[in-house]
């Protein structure tokens, strides 16, 4: 065999190997995308337990004193959002009221599944979370996940026991949003992550007469059209704005919560089914 | 040639698992660590060509399984650097430890840039997301020198646990 043919002989694997991949039917790459994810599933599921071990063991060396003060305050807490919630169910029954007189159609309803993190992936390429449910508490894709702070992102796969969460500062997402006490939309994309600081966002389409500079920010909320956010929810908060070549509209920055980087637990809030569905 | 596949790829998914680890807890400080050299360079220098290749490959779709990428992206990016690996190998003392840290240093700065071009464009700040991804980079390459030397002993004594002999796996036929 001539030596320079010899030589390129693995480049020519290659290029077969390429070749092949790319005949290789969808339906077989997704069973082996499910069948790598899941065997490795288990292992990262087996690291987070061990996690939350630790943080168990760490906590119980605080003191009795730290404890009282942390029941303490947990009390506080307690009793204000038990007002809250009466405040909420008060609310509640009278939109209710006002959308039988009105004859409204029903708003979708979410059931809230608290999940923990398994891991956190946050590179320049994507930024995602694996959480410890999936399909056996009944999460679904593009279901939203949030956490105290706001919107953290949605569901971009489920798997048996864990799902993947793509978050509003991964590169690509776009969401409908509204400022706080103005209803008209704009765009928010994520995808901006500079290295030892919080993520950052960008907002296109925002009306011209909105002004805002890093000294009076305002609160940028999901507008709940697109239908995967409810409305109201914190996307983060936009600091500055200036008006966009084409002149129409404004485009602008938008901080995220730093402790979008850093969560352990986040909430799905799957869709629940209304009875016209079924 | 089978039984030292697996034994790679087990070698692999320990290393999936610790740099899984190690990212979750960089998170908050938004720095990530990718060693995708690791993952092809020992193979690449130290055994015949199929068993590398086969090697890489599954080392790529263990990556490629959690990854928003298209299935198959990692491994044959993979494929690809082990082959460049492959064919140049006969020019470097190949054997030694130092030679295999800068064959994965290189790779993995090849395959890093690469995998770059293939998602940069994505978000709203192309020269911020460089910026990001330098600084990705420079800490994976730093991790990448650390790490190296114990990941080629892991791999070296788990095949040798297998009953195979490096310099034979090596020799035995190129391809």
């Amino acid at each position: 065999m001539p030596k320079r043919f010899d030589q390129n002989r693995p480049f020519l694997t290659l290029a077969l190997v390429f070749a092949a991949w790319l005949v290789v039917p969808t339906a077989v790459k997704r069973v082996m995308r499910a069948g790598f994810f899941e065997m490795q599933a288990p292992v990262e599921v087996t690291a987070s337990y061990i996690r939350d071990l630790q943080e168990f063991w760490a906590l119980k060396t605080r003191s009795k004193d730290e404890l009282i003060e942390a029941g303490r305050d947990l009390v506080h807490l307690s009793n204000y959002y038990e007002i809250r919630l009466q405040k909420d169910d008060d609310l509640r029954a009278r939109l209710e009221r006002l959308d039988k007189l009105l004859k409204l159609p029903a708003p979708e309803g979410y059931r809230a599944e608290p999940a923990r993190v398994v891991r956190r992936d946050f590179s320049g390429w994507w930024q995602q979370l694996v959480i410890r449910k999936g399909s056996n508490y009944g999460i679904t894709v593009g279901s939203p996940v949030i956490y105290a702070g706001g919107v953290v992102g949605r569901i971009r796969e489920v798997h048996a026991y864990t799902s993947v969460v793509e978050l509003i500062s991964s590169p690509g997402v776009r969401i409908a949003a509204c400022l706080e006490g103005d209803t008209r939309p704009i765009s928010f994309q994520g995808g901006i992550n500079p290295s030892l600081a919080p993520a950052r966002g960008e907002v296109e389409y925002v009306p011209v007469d909105v002004f805002v500079t890093p000294a009076a920010p305002r609160r940028l909320v999901t507008s709940g059209l697109g239908g995967v956010f409810p409305g109201g929810l914190t996307i983060g908060t936009l600091v500055n704005v200036e008006p966009s070549t084409d002149g129409l509209f404004k485009s602008g920055g938008v901080q995220l919560d730093a402790a979008l980087s850093a969560l352990s637990e986040v909430t799905v809030l799957v869709p629940e089914e209304t009875p016209a569905a079924n | 040639m089978k039984l030292r596949v697996l034994i790679l790829s087990l070698a692999s998914l320990l290393l999936v698992t610790l740099l899984a680890q190690l990212n979750h807890t960089l998170g908050p400080w938004q720095l990530h660590v990718w060693c995708g050299g690791l993952f092809v360079a020992f193979a690449a220098l130290r055994l015949d060509f199929r068993t590398g290749a086969a090697a890489a490959f599954v080392g790529g779709l263990l990556l490629d399984a959690g990854a928003p990428v298209a299935f198959g992206t990692h491994a044959l990016l993979f494929l690809a650097a082990h082959a460049v690996i492959f064919n140049v190998r006969a020019r470097v003392p190949r054997d030694e430890t130092i030679i295999g840290v800068i064959a994965a240093l290189l790779a993995n700065l090849g395959l890093f840039v690469a995998l770059s071009f293939l998602r940069v464009d994505l978000g709203p700040d192309t020269g911020g997301a460089w910026m990001r991804n330098f600084a990705d980079l420079l800490v994976s390459q730093l991790v990448l020198v650390l790490v190296a030397p114990w990941f080629f002993a892991v791999q070296t004594r788990l095949l040798q646990l297998g009953g195979t002999q490096l310099r034979d796996a090596s020799r035995s036929g190129a391809l």
